[in-house]
């Protein structure tokens, strides 16, 4: 259990937290045919935007309603009218999030009210093909990008409308007819896209049909669609969040998920099984150990592989990361699912920094957790010793200055490609990580190994190849040729 | 900001853009976010492009976290030394200090940031939260200067008070109100020139500087692009200023010649042509002369270098279509570039370009090009398909558009990784434009899937 403490300073420096509506907005864009919109300013959306567009290396639908200092003040209850509905004729989207932002919290806004009017409206005006839009209350001010992710998926799976049961499935009697058993799986912002496949290949080994939400492998992952679109073009869609009252179990994955998972199974009945993650061999054990006794089948052959694998990976591995010192800085869920594999290893965590309090934090399985920004991280991790720093890619540059190896997980990540193919979570992708992990430990010690041998003071300039100054003239055709990402 | 403070603004006289709205355009200031379209940056990030590069500077957002959280460290502006411009400072205001007020947040903030890096001026930016609550910027500002003996610059640019130019327009204010004039330089010199609206994207003014150095010209301030506040704050002791392609910041080089009598232009680095015009503005400014005669030995020179350097692209660009979608003056700017490469420009965006841009691009593209008033992707991807085209050339916003719409594609805007002011940055572009037009993905990615090639069941 570990203890949470946060700093007392009153200053975000280089800060770790990202803003509430991009958490929700993130949920929005794992589901299919989808606008997230902004309730504010337009810079609330542009800076969202691009920050994606650096993460995922992809075109990110996202629009604001253009509050300005006058709607801000004078009320902005007819602009959001407005932008809906050029956004529904412009776009059209089948699924719209609202999220508000901290100009539209700020000013008193009713706007719950005034979205139950405009959906009424919309109703009554366009019974057929009006989408589905969805209000969540997101101030800038409050919070996280993770508490912006539950508040979406909460306001998400309380408001999707259900077909109701089958009525094929219900001449036949209680749910067991049609084939395959739905199981909803609600997921929090750690697990990537090659996470989120690994774990729906897992359950559908069990001969159950998962169905993500939110699922930002079928939208986010890095796809050529067959054309362009102004919405997502892939990801969970309208038509099967319909049919989550079917799922007879709802399994969360991810903290971060937990919440939303209690609001849709007390809505549909189903039963609920929880994880805080899935990263390491026990954890996912449990999961597996779930599934086996819900389908009454074995695992695949290639579960057990998978397995054998990782079992081996921690053995192979613990001779590198076992008493490592490492500091961590990301997202709550992220956190202690990290820190969790790497202590499972026998890592010494001498640093671990959320942006924002969360209750799995206490879970996690060493001393102390940090509320903080990367200058805490950076400060612990020289007081610790750190080895090994591991986090966004803002993360780099405190790595780069305490002289330690940098490993990119989390968000965001924009200073390589391939952010949403690291994984974290499941056998493989638990293996991947440790494995990503050591092998960043071994690059360094091959690096500095010569440099700190004092009988080879003729390698002595290569000790400032770390520093990445740069000359401005010398050096610009090196800079020149530096891939772009 | 008080509306009369707003209207001024809106008076730019030495913008021929603003000089062709009518009274009644001129009064409505920013055009309002067109629905539907909002995804352009806000006033707050137009001030922080503008003031961000002055490298040495801590930069203070005062705001919810999403305002610096979301863009700290996000910016393709490099510096050759402090790297204090990359870090993050935010008062990061809570729901306690919305209602209670985020003063003393801020104040405590300055005060953290000052201690701990000892910068040579902290910039301090409002945002609309702050803006909305009242917080009184200067009041804080001028009382963390007091007690740290650092000046602390207000920069009132909040983002819901137009768009990306206004805050261009808001910084350039900040620095003529509290910077510029305020340092002394010990040596000072006859060719030492300002820059304003250069970036140091990608690092382009390294390829300009040497340049400008064989003319015997010295940058004092680029505004701002690897600034340092100690030259900044002397650009009054400059002799010439050149605008390069920002019509946002005309404001600032109308105010150093008032205050100050630096005479100045408007110029480009993008291209041989403008590069040329541009060493031939300055020697003009600085007094004509032998260093005209310099600057065209210096010219001459250059030009058969890069003739050299561009030759062998000349031959593989011959022909080639591209459609050209950016903005102002770099509209006409990067098509004369292109025009020198043999390169075609079959269709020319021009949504934020003025009358006269306009104009300037039918002159050089004749009456044939296509010029495009609505830049929705769906319409440059159609656009692309009927024109032909080989190629889209854009700002990093569109470059998706072009990939997923399986065209190639070159960034021409703000967040690119590839330099291409100067001579340099010419052959550069050429070469870029080769590869990206060539590159042997486009084949393959165009070809059908074997599940979707015809003769299969």
């Amino acid at each position: 259990m570990a203890r949470v403490v946060t700093t007392t300073r009153r200053a975000g420096l280089d800060p770790l937290k990202f803003s509430q509506p991009l958490g929700g907005a993130l949920v929005f864009l794992g589901l299919a045919g989808a606008m997230p919109v902004m309730h504010g300013s337009k810079g609330c959306a542009s800076f969202a935007k691009a920050l994606l567009t650096r993460h995922f290396n992809e075109p990110i639908p996202l629009q604001t309603t253009g509050i300005t200092e006058v709607t801000a003040v004078l009320g902005s209850g007819e602009e959001l009218v407005v932008h809906l509905d050029a956004i529904r004729a412009k776009q059209r989207p089948e699924i719209i999030g609202l999220l508000t932002t901290g100009v539209t919290e700020v000013s008193g806004e009713d706007v719950a009210g005034q979205m139950r009017q405009y959906i009424a409206m919309m109703e009554h005006t366009t019974p057929e093909g009006a989408p589905l839009i969805v209000r969540v209350s997101t101030p800038d001010f409050i919070g996280g990008l993770s508490d912006g992710w539950s508040a979406a998926l909460r306001a998400l799976v309380s408001a999707v409308p259900f077909d109701g049961p089958d009525a094929d499935d219900a001449r036949r009697g209680s749910g067991s007819g049609s084939g395959e058993d739905t199981v909803a799986v609600l997921v929090g912002p750690s697990l990537t896209a090659a996470d989120l496949d690994e774990l729906c290949a897992l359950i559908r080994g069990f001969g159950l049909a998962p169905v993500l939400v939110p699922d930002l492998s079928g939208s986010l992952d890095g796809h050529l669609a067959p054309s362009w679109q102004p919405t997502t073009t892939g990801g969970t869609g309208l038509a099967a969040l319909r049919r989550l009252d079917r799922a007879g179990l709802v399994i969360t994955v991810g903290a971060t998920a937990a919440e939303a998972g209690v609001g849709l199974a007390a809505r549909t009945d189903a039963d609920l099984v929880h994880f805080d993650h899935l990263s390491g061999l026990r954890a996912v054990d449990a999961l597996v150990t779930e599934l086996m006794a819900r389908s009454g089948r074995g695992p695949t052959h290639e579960v057990r592989r998978a397995r054998a694998r990782l079992a081996d990976g921690l053995l192979d591995s613990h001779f590198g990361l076992g008493g490592a010192r490492i500091a961590l800085a990301m997202e709550p869920e992220a956190l202690v699912a990290v820190g969790s594999l790497l202590h499972d290893v026998g890592a010494e965590i001498v640093a671990a920094v959320s942006p924002t309090d969360a209750p799995v934090l206490a879970t996690a399985p060493w001393d102390e957790i940090v509320i903080g920004d990367l200058i805490d991280l950076e400060e612990r991790a020289v007081d610790g010793g750190a080895e090994l720093l591991i986090g966004s890619s803002h993360v780099r540059a405190v790595a780069d200055r305490i002289g330690a190896p940098h490993l990119p997980v989390g968000f965001p990540i924009y200073d390589r490609l391939g952010a949403t193919l690291r994984t974290t979570a499941g056998y493989a992708g638990s293996l991947r990580l440790l494995v990503d992990a050591a092998n960043r430990l071994l690059d360094h010690h091959h690096d500095t190994d010569h440099r700190m041998d004092p009988h080879r003071d003729h390698h002595a300039e290569r000790r400032d190849v770390s520093q990445h100054r740069i000359d401005p003239f010398d050096e610009l055709d090196v800079l020149c040729q530096e891939p772009s990402c | 900001m008080a509306a009369t403070d707003r209207a001024t603004l809106f008076t730019e006289p030495a913008c021929d853009h603003n000089r062709d709205k009518s009274a009644k355009e001129r009064k409505a200031g920013c055009p309002k976010p067109t629905p539907g379209g909002t995804s352009g940056g806000c006033t707050f990030d137009g001030a922080l492009i503008t003031l961000v590069p002055i490298v040495d500077s801590a930069h203070v957002v005062h705001g919810p976290i999403a305002c610096a959280g979301n863009s700290w460290d996000g910016r393709g502006s490099l510096s050759s030394g402090p790297d204090l411009y990359r870090r993050g400072f935010t008062s990061d205001v809570g729901e306690q200090d919305v209602i209670f007020g985020g003063e003393q947040r801020l104040f405590d903030t300055i005060i953290e940031a000052v201690e701990r890096h000892r910068p040579p001026a902290v910039f301090v930016y409002s945002t609309c939260v702050t803006a909305m609550i009242g917080d009184d910027l200067d009041a804080v500002c001028a009382a963390a200067a007091t007690h740290t003996g650092v000046p602390v610059i207000p920069v009132h640019a909040p983002g819901f008070v137009g768009n990306k130019n206004l805050g261009n327009k808001l910084a350039g204010e900040a620095l003529l109100e509290h910077v510029i004039g305020t340092v002394e330089p010990p040596d000072v010199t006859d060719l030492d020139i300002n820059l304003v609206g250069e970036y140091n994207i990608a690092g382009e003014l390294w390829d300009v500087l040497p340049t400008l150095s064989k003319l015997g010209l010295r940058v004092r301030a680029c505004i701002s692009g690897d600034a340092r506040y100690a030259d900044v704050a002397a650009a009054h002791r400059a002799r010439a200023t050149m605008v390069v392609c920002s019509r946002a910041l005309l404001g600032l080089a109308r105010g150093l010649e008032e205050q100050y009598g630096i005479p100045w232009f408007e110029g480009s680095f993008y291209g041989v042509r403008a590069m040329n015009d541009t060493l031939r503005q300055f020697a003009r400014l600085l007094g004509g002369g032998e260093l005209a005669e310099r600057a065209e030995e210096l010219i001459e020179l250059e030009q058969t270098a890069v003739d050299l350097a561009l030759e062998p692209y000349r031959e593989r660009l011959a022909g080639k279509r591209a459609v050209l979608y950016t903005g102002g003056v770099k509209s006409w700017s990067i098509v004369s570039a292109l025009q020198d490469l043999g390169v075609e420009v079959v269709a020319n965006g021009i949504t934020k370009s003025s009358d006269g841009d306009v104009e300037k691009i039918q002159e050089l593209l004749g009456p044939d090009a296509k010029i495009v008033t609505e830049g929705s992707p769906r319409e440059l991807l159609r656009i692309a398909e009927e024109t032909r085209a080989d190629i889209l050339v854009a700002g990093g916003r569109n470059q998706y558009t072009a990939l997923k719409g399986r065209l190639p594609f070159l960034d021409i805007n703000q967040e690119r990784h590839i330099p291409y002011a100067g001579y340099r940055g010419a052959v550069e572009l050429a070469r870029r434009l080769d590869l990206a037009i060539t590159n042997p993905v486009w084949e393959q990615v165009r070809a059908p899937a074997p599940w979707d090639a015809a003769g299969v069941a």
